[in-house]
């Protein structure tokens, strides 16, 4: 890990989602960012987190925060609205669900989606060169779009194999939501390790953003 | 490459009025009494003194805190990176610019669109990518010349500078060393920092110095990897 202050990494700072076929497995400890999303953090071992009144409390209030996080450059912001349109999905409280079909906890799905960005991006560039970039792939049940910064934040959207390019939207989200709620927002960290963007104006942006897309539902 | 240089003026030309305008559309009183822009100079002239005013006023307060100028000098370009940081975020967005083929091209960006659309001015570059002298002994066979790390760099040149407007430095500060608009230099390193060049800048000259011009130089220290996760690759 080097010195300066540039280094990124690759953790999962914003989750949300619209639908879903199964709801991944709750997160391990420490394996997310607190304040990434209210539905994927593990269950607090003690009940003591309900006394505090925001519903986006951190969960994690026992832990250090320097435990499990893979440090590398690229901040990664996750969206996901996922294929098949079914049962409802951010409950409020994290009791646990039904697994996935994968049986993944959600943040070694988050670390497997950001490995898949990187090789792919990787392999494109060595491919074409440094103009050309990965936009999104597709596989029979799922879309993944991405949209990448020039300065390495990634966004990234899941949705129906059959949608067109949803790069535009996540282009808005960068250029609306996420420049006004975060970048403008001095209390929030660009560059957070150990706290996801806990903001209910940028969830409740991209949440109408999102909605009020045509492709949706 | 002059026709690049007129697009990127007439690209940060254009971000400046696109945000101006908005600021007036988006004010209701403004926006009933600017119906068609031809007056929008003038809300500008007062959003500029009142920004004015307000980095004078925290310059002010740096120097009663710290007391010391080299501090206040490194506060306000601690400052000015976090600013840079935010702000690269900002331009990307909106500007929708693409990488710069080479340092010398980041340097117009940097001058005639980023400092355009921001602080609408624009200050003139001069680029230098210093070369390695050819080494002409006779006696030393075959001696690579040093790697040159020739480390581009470029100068602006501030023809007139918003942050002051209104301002005279007092002798101690002369004496201290003070460069009143160190938070640009933070600016242009954070924001440079986001997209993956190390860089540093600083201040060579200053009018409220009494010297002949305002200049600040950029020099590129190197181009950041990014890094890969532990385990991977």
């Amino acid at each position: 890990m080097r010195g300066t202050n540039s280094t990124r990494h690759c953790n999962c700072v914003f989750y949300s989602d619209w639908h879903r076929t199964k709801r991944p497995k709750l997160a391990n400890e420490g394996g997310i960012l607190p304040g990434v999303s209210r539905a994927m953090s593990p269950v607090p071992p003690s009940v003591d987190s309900s006394s505090n009144g925001t519903p986006f409390t951190s969960p994690r209030n026992t832990l250090a925060s320097g435990s499990g996080v893979v440090v590398a450059v690229g901040d990664a912001t996750s969206h996901s609205i996922a294929a098949l349109l079914q049962t409802q999905t951010i409950s409020t409280s994290p009791s646990p669900l039904q697994t996935s079909s994968t049986g993944l906890p959600f943040d070694e799905e988050a670390k497997l989606v950001y490995g898949v960005i990187l090789s792919l991006r990787n392999m494109i560039k060595r491919l074409s060169g440094r103009d050309e970039q990965f936009v999104n792939y597709r596989t029979s049940a799922y879309k993944l779009h991405l949209y990448e910064t020039m300065s390495g934040y990634k966004f990234v959207m899941l949705s129906d194999p059959l949608t067109d390019s949803l790069r535009f939207v996540l282009r808005s989200i960068h250029s609306g939501p996420f420049l006004e709620y975060v970048v403008r927002n001095p209390l929030v960290s660009m560059d957070s390790r150990e706290k996801g963007i806990d903001n209910e104006y940028f969830r409740a942006s991209v949440d109408r953003l999102v909605r009020g897309l045509s492709v949706f539902n | 490459m002059a026709t690049t240089s007129k697009q990127y003026k007439a690209i940060g030309e254009d971000l400046w009025k696109g945000r101006t305008e908005k600021i007036v559309r988006a004010n209701p009183v403004l926006s009933t009494i600017f119906p068609e822009s031809p007056h929008l100079g003038l809300t500008i002239a007062q959003n500029a003194e009142l920004f004015t005013l307000t980095y004078g006023a925290l310059v002010v307060q740096l120097i009663q805190d710290y007391e010391d100028y080299a501090e206040v000098n490194k506060q306000l370009e601690k400052m000015g990176y976090n600013i840079g940081t935010r702000l690269i975020e900002d331009f990307l967005a909106k500007s929708n610019i693409g990488r710069c083929a080479d340092f010398r091209e980041t340097g117009e960006v940097v001058a005639k669109v980023g400092f355009k659309s921001f602080l609408n001015i624009t200050p003139t570059v001069i680029h230098s990518a210093p070369a390695v002298p050819p080494s002409n002994r006779p006696n030393s066979p075959a001696t690579p010349s040093p790697a040159s790390t020739a480390n581009p760099s470029f100068s602006l040149t501030f023809d007139e500078n918003p942050l002051t407007e209104f301002v005279e430095l007092p002798d101690e500060a002369l004496e201290g060393g003070l460069w009143f608009s160190n938070v640009l230099c933070g600016v242009i390193r954070g924001a440079l920092e986001m997209i993956q060049m190390q860089v540093q800048a600083e201040f060579v000259s200053d009018v409220l110095r009494g010297d002949e011009t305002t200049e600040m130089r950029v020099k590129l220290i190197k181009y950041l990897e990014e890094e890969v996760p532990v385990g991977e690759d």
